[in-house]
């Protein structure tokens, strides 16, 4: 009896430690994470720009409810991840797959592939800008010297076209994350599954589809998530190369909200961070929604198979 | 035991490493009086040295948010500095990102400084506040302040001036928007000056596109602001203004026609065909790829210096009006103004600094550097205009004006520059743009007005020609 009362104080002692050890990250975790998470909704009924706060009551929740700019803003940016996924996803697979064949150069063209990723999305934003000028733009000259099309395409300036051009920039910027993300994975599947099948006469399209794409099944998963999260809250390269024009055509709702809290130099209106931090908390139930509903599916799909 | 002790001493490093990120105010003022790390480590950036305050003397901390007259500036304060006899030492900090957030920390965190640069400070914060304080008592005490600056005749509502307080006096002038061309390209178009009528400006920018084939268009438009860079302007000098002063009501009923013959730029392929960042537009147009292009007096040092204009002549000309006539003010921008706030201990010298900024030996050579145009009739009068260079264009026209501030609200959806120019971009019906604003600034405005977080300014014998000089009333309802 004696010895667990010792055994007791042992752990107690030990526990003081490891609490004095965890102070530092919870104090930070509390001041950096869950203080801001909390003042976000402190606000939400305010009319705040910075410096003084009006209680408006339910005012922001009806102006959001209202707010046609914002739920188009929602409805671009379904667009807008739902065009990135489509092309990002199966290429950066393809990618990983091709330069996983122990290829001559295969870690020049990972590092080339991975360097975007480590480019600053505002300059990578303004580069994009001069290659998709309508006039005297890279992409324009390529595609009329080789005879693809007859005039320059407004890719900025024209409604019909900018969701192309950001998504292009998009897929250019995240590819190598992602197909790094499954060079990874790879990398942990076992060489003697490949020489089974490679004894047992499977080509590369039957190895991929019956032998890499299931065993990659849990990373692809990850990954997916991670991609869906992160399409939703793009925002930089867009606000640097249209900022969300023309005619707001791509404006995403992270866009938006960084134009109310922030305010604007040229405005009649002010900082609005009441509202701006109501519309954050209305984006975050959007996405944490759709990753909910992407991993209620991607579970019974998992059932299924 | 060993373990034990390694766990104590990593515990209280993590600790001590935690309490140094807080740092004290002493620490902070042991390297830059009232100032904050990041403004030092701004300042250092800058390429400014963290001057040390002579034993005895007083250290004014002045922050700034304009780096391009730097050079000048710091020259000066290096000789008052030297030379002044009241003890004081100035202690310049530039900050150039987000200056009125940094500003708003510092004074919530004790560590504001004395003077600010206060131009870009909006007064419904920073004076509603209580961070600036009034200087009318200041200025009502020195005669050669009031002449050199003539502070009174250079208050605006809403901008200096709220409810008969001055919180800082203006001692220049940005020019409004004005056309800049380029004088080859118009002349072979046949044209020997700028159009007053909107619709022949137009007419003359189409003939440019058309007889160039595509190697100069008629104009250029950036992505930045463009309403504001000409049609906006062009309504301002027809009357046409996005505030019923009268009524105290927001009316975009009276840009219709200008955005229908904005439109024009557009459907007839008469703009250069991309809308980019306002420099690569200026670098644009320097290279001679479109002949017209509207913008302020900045513009004067933008074309000699920045992006300087070789290849061509260019001319200097007011914005075009609906009618060619001019019915209403052009908006300037007043510039360079000085505060004192409110948490300074030593006001009196802040004061002092202040006259040093705003004394007609500083203001003289900063004007003659063509940082900016006079804006006092005095120093008008005093400055050699033969050193200020392409500035000299700019001078102010006989209907440049400024507008009073329009009451601030809390908008939802897209600003009025915005939908105007969507409207000239035919992105939307000019009649529902024109509709869907007057809806949203006046419910705005109602709704804000009742809930006291901002009043409707009322001008009851408002005069466009001369938008600052009626009597203002702020109605709480």
């Amino acid at each position: 009896m004696q010895k667990t009362n010792k055994e007791r104080k042992k752990i107690s002692r030990d526990d003081l430690v490891a609490g004095l050890m965890l102070t530092p990250a919870i104090v930070f975790l509390i001041v950096c994470s869950i203080y801001p998470f909390i003042w976000i909704f402190r606000y939400i009924c305010y009319d705040y720009n910075g410096f003084t706060a009006t209680f408006t009551g339910t005012r922001n929740i009806t102006r959001m409810l209202g707010d046609k700019t914002f739920w188009n803003s929602v409805g671009h940016t379904f667009e807008y991840a739902a065009y990135k996924l489509i092309f990002i996803i199966p290429l950066s697979l393809l990618m990983a797959v091709l330069l996983n064949m122990r290829m001559r150069g295969a870690s020049l063209f990972r590092g080339m592939y991975f360097m975007p990723t480590i480019i600053s999305t505002s300059i990578s934003g303004m580069i994009f800008a001069f290659i998709f000028a309508t006039q005297n733009g890279i992409a324009n000259s390529i595609l009329q010297g080789m005879g693809i099309i007859d005039s320059p395409i407004k890719w900025l300036m024209s409604r019909d076209w900018v969701m192309v051009t950001v998504t292009i920039m998009a897929i250019w910027g995240g590819l190598g994350n992602y197909m790094l993300y499954f060079t990874t994975g790879m990398n942990g599947l076992s060489e003697d599954v490949y020489e089974s099948a490679k004894i047992d006469g499977a080509n590369g399209v039957q190895t991929f589809f019956r032998i890499t794409l299931p065993m990659l099944a849990p990373v692809l998963k990850v990954v997916l998530m991670l991609a869906i999260t992160s399409a939703f809250k793009d925002y930089e390269a867009i606000m640097v190369l249209s900022k969300g024009g023309p005619g707001n055509r791509s404006m995403v709702m992270f866009l938006y909200i960084y134009n109310l809290i922030f305010g604007s130099t040229d405005s009649t209106s002010q900082a609005q961070i009441g509202y701006g931090a109501l519309l954050s908390i209305m984006a975050a139930l959007i996405v944490g929604t759709v990753t909910i509903i992407y991993n209620i599916v991607a579970k019974k799909l998992d059932d299924v198979v | 035991m060993k373990k034990k002790l390694i766990s104590m001493m990593l515990t209280a490093a993590m600790v001590a490493s935690l309490c140094a990120c807080g740092g004290t105010p002493d620490a902070d003022n042991g390297q830059s009086a009232g100032g904050d790390s990041s403004a030092d480590s701004e300042a250092q950036s800058s390429g400014g040295q963290e001057a040390q305050a002579p034993e005895g003397a007083t250290s004014i901390e002045v922050w700034t948010n304009d780096r391009h007259d730097l050079e000048y500036v710091e020259s000066m304060i290096d000789q008052y500095n030297q030379s002044n006899s009241d003890g004081i030492f100035i202690n310049l900090t530039v900050i150039t990102e987000d200056y009125q957030n940094m500003l708003a920390l510092a004074y919530n965190g004790g560590t504001a400084p004395d003077v600010v640069t206060a131009n870009s400070l909006p007064l419904n914060t920073f004076a509603d506040t209580g961070i600036l304080v009034p200087l009318n008592e200041y200025i009502d005490a020195d005669e050669t302040f009031q002449k050199v600056n003539e502070p009174y005749e250079h208050a605006y509502e809403g901008l200096n001036l709220r409810n008969g307080n001055i919180y800082g006096v203006y001692t220049g002038m940005r020019s409004g928007v004005r056309v800049e061309y380029n004088k080859d390209v118009v002349e072979a178009a046949g044209y020997q000056e700028i159009p007053t009528k909107l619709e022949d400006y137009i007419d003359m920018a189409k003939t440019i596109t058309e007889q160039n084939g595509g190697s100069c268009y008629g104009i250029g438009f950036t992505s930045s602001s463009p309403f504001e860079r000409l049609l906006e302007m062009s309504a301002q000098v027809s009357g046409i203004f996005y505030y019923d002063y009268v009524n105290g009501r927001y009316d975009f009923s009276g840009y219709k026609e200008i955005l229908e013959l904005g439109q024009r730029f557009i459907s007839e392929d008469i703009a250069y065909p991309d809308q980019q960042a306002v420099d690569n537009m200026r670098a644009l147009f320097a290279e001679g790829q479109f002949a017209l292009w509207s913008n302020a007096s900045q513009e004067a040092s933008v074309f000699t210096d920045q992006i300087p204009v070789n290849g061509f002549e260019w001319g200097v000309a007011p914005v075009p009006s609906i009618t060619g006539e001019i019915k209403g003010a052009l908006q300037t921008t007043p510039s360079k103004s000085w505060g004192i706030v409110s948490s300074s201990e030593n006001k009196e010298q802040a004061w002092k600094v202040i006259q040093y900024f705003q004394s007609e030996e500083f203001v003289k050579g900063y004007l003659e550097n063509g940082y900016c145009l006079p804006i006092s009739t005095y120093m008008d009068g005093v400055i050699d205009k033969s050193k200020i260079g392409r500035l000299a264009d700019f001078s102010m026209l006989e209907y440049e004006s400024v507008y009073p501030q329009p009451p601030v609200i809390n908008l939802t959806g897209d600003d009025y520059r915005v939908v105007l120019w969507n409207a000239v971009m035919d992105y939307v019906d000019i009649d529902d743009a024109i509709e869907d604003l007057n809806t949203r600034y006046n419910e705005a405005l109602d709704a804000d007005v009742a809930s006291g977080a901002t009043k409707r300014l009322v001008i009851s014998d408002y005069d466009p020609l001369h938008p600052n000089d009626g009597t203002m009333t702020y109605l709480e309802e």
